[in-house]
């Protein structure tokens, strides 16, 4: 009789032990996420946006985009800001960080990049507000300025 | 500040971690003394146990401070919770899998806080990956079985009273290899591949290696008829290929592959088709050769959401269940309560594992033996649980950390131990956030 009060205790105990491992478990990988996420926020360098703008639309649906040292448009999920655009490539264009200077690169794509409504053939240099164009969409560059002060 | 106060909360977590673990195993070593007569054994494999844990904990605390701090406790809890099982099942076999663990262990500390054991893994991966081979190859010509039945497959090598399983250590050395090879080849295999998108052609530095690992599954597969080392190391294999060139062709290229030897292998051995037609209707069979997988499902059946308690239910009707099929009694006993906590352990494992492949970003080497490590004991445990359950075909792997088995617990360990020290090392992001 005492036996099968003790087991059934035991059971108990290994039930609510086995619980509490994984509440504690989910706890610790919870945090460690958290913390993870906060130091990536931290460590990103806040060079400035992106901004979409629609050319033919009147409304303005705008959204921004944070840039990155390597930034790639085009309409594949791979990239950094997928393009929603049926002229757009898979992988249409790239904007990158070199020499503290901000370029614009067309990768081969089928219908061309325009900057600031020209159609760019080579590596081009990029300045603060410039538009660029893929498809029917417009991105503006917004830098921030305090970042650029200091790399250059 | 804040993360101070964080800090020491956290500590008091990863402690109270530990002691959980031990109060379940506790409750579960106590319960078999009170219900089965013989088990006087059951104290000195739980102060076994402890005394691994405890020397664990303390040296991995003391002499390498920045540790992953989940991944051993996670390898205790299961492996604790398996001489819990084993010791249900088959008493004998239990003081054997205690002798082990302590090895294992010790195999654990040794790879963790040795030195040069990740620069060596990759400077002599030519001389480990020959010495394996040949391993192997003894296995096929001196090979044979502890359960000494004529057909069933000869993967041991004997060393007097102990037997060995050489496929077990194949599968760190592989990866180790692998990771090592496609580190080095990366930069060339990433540009190849970058050629490839216009030419649409996939990069010998890829096809190579990967037809030539698929005959070594092969060989594995007719010469051994192992068919769970042969499907783990091919696709973990897969998987570090796809990593390292992010094509995926790699992978349905691979999956190719794997349809074109199932195909074959069902037609040319009996040890695949059967595996497969018990997979596709064990009941026609189910007193016969489906007998073992059967009363598997019966298992979990059983088992319910609590499970009938340990030492309560019956596991004793799967045969042989304390090696490939220690998943069913452990789903008989402890319910689905304890299916879910395996689950997660497996899932932490993997994550924390991909975690630290993530932070060596910047190196190749590394990044791939983390992740492969993980994979192999992910893909491992998802294949047999898998297999107990009849979502795949039964692959006769081991459940990692849990199931019998000397040489699985000690390569188990050995990896953890290879994750463990991978996890210390300063990494580029941990620089730049402490910055």
């Amino acid at each position: 009789m005492s036996i099968e009060v003790a087991v059934l205790i035991l059971r108990a105990l290994a039930g609510l032990s086995l619980l509490a491992f994984l509440f504690i478990l989910f706890l610790i990988v919870w945090r460690s996420m958290r913390q993870l996420d906060r130091q990536l926020q931290a460590s990103r360098a806040n060079y400035g946006y992106l901004i979409r703008r629609r050319r033919d639309s009147t409304k303005t649906d705008s959204e921004r985009y944070q840039l990155d040292a390597i930034t790639t448009l085009g309409r594949s999920a791979k990239n950094s800001i997928v393009v929603e655009d049926d002229f757009a490539s898979a992988e249409h264009a790239r904007i990158i960080l070199e020499d503290g200077q901000w370029w614009l690169e067309d990768r081969r794509s089928k219908n061309g990049t325009r900057l600031n409504s020209a159609v760019i053939d080579q590596r081009t240099l990029l300045a603060n507000g410039d538009l660029i164009g893929i498809g029917k969409l417009t991105y503006q560059l917004a830098l921030n300025r305090q970042i650029d002060a200091s790399a250059s | 500040m804040r993360p101070s106060v964080e800090l020491q909360n956290t500590r008091l977590l990863h402690i109270l971690l530990h002691v959980v673990a031990g109060l379940f195993v506790f409750a579960g070593m106590a319960s078999i003394s009170l219900t089965r007569t013989s088990g006087s054994g059951v104290w000195n494999a739980f102060a076994v146990w402890i005394a691994c844990a405890l020397a664990g904990a303390v040296l991995l605390n003391r002499y390498l401070p920045a540790h992953d701090r989940l991944l051993f406790p996670l390898a205790m809890l299961l492996s604790g919770w398996g001489l819990v099982v084993i010791y249900r099942l088959a008493p004998p076999f239990a003081e054997r899998q205690a002798f082990w663990l302590v090895i294992s262990v010790g195999a654990l500390l040794v790879v963790a806080l040795a030195p040069h054991i990740l620069s060596w893994l990759r400077i002599y991966r030519y001389v480990v990956l020959a010495l394996a081979l040949l391993l192997l190859l003894a296995t096929i010509v001196f090979g044979r079985n502890p359960s000494g039945f004529a057909f069933a497959p000869r993967l041991w090598l004997s060393l007097g009273a102990f037997y060995f399983q050489p496929s077990e250590i194949m599968k760190i050395i592989l990866v180790a290899f692998m990771a090592s090879y496609l580190g080095e080849q990366s930069a060339a295999i990433r540009a190849d591949a970058h050629d490839g998108a216009r030419t649409r052609s996939l990069s010998p530095r890829l096809v190579g290696p990967m037809l030539l690992m698929w005959l070594l599954s092969l060989v594995i597969l007719v010469w051994q008829r192992d068919l769970g080392a042969a499907t783990l190391l091919f696709v973990v294999f897969l998987l570090l290929l796809y990593l390292a060139s992010g094509d995926l062709r790699i992978l349905l290229g691979g999956a190719l592959l794997i349809i074109i030897a199932a195909l074959a292998a069902y037609h040319l051995f009996d040890v695949v088709r059967l595996r497969v037609d018990i997979w596709l209707n064990p009941w026609p069979e189910a007193d016969g050769r489906a007998y073992q997988i059967v009363q598997s499902l019966m298992a979990f059946g059983a088992g319910g959401i609590f499970g009938a308690g340990v030492g309560l239910g019956s596991p004793g009707y799967i045969p042989v269940a304390h090696s490939d099929f220690v998943f069913a009694a452990l789903a008989e006993e402890w319910g689905l309560l304890g299916v879910i906590c395996v689950l997660s352990c497996f899932a932490v494992l993997a994550l924390r594992g991909l975690k630290i492949g993530l932070a060596h970003s910047g190196r190749a080497f590394h990044k791939l033996l983390a992740t492969g490590l993980t994979m192999m004991l992910f893909v491992q445990a998802l294949m047999i649980m898998a297999g107990v359950l009849k979502l795949l075909p039964l692959t006769g792997v081991t459940l990692p950390f849990v199931s019998y088995g000397g040489s699985s617990l000690l390569v188990c360990f050995t990896m953890i131990g290879l994750l463990l020290r991978l996890s210390t090392m300063d990494t580029p992001t941990r620089r730049a956030g402490g910055r």
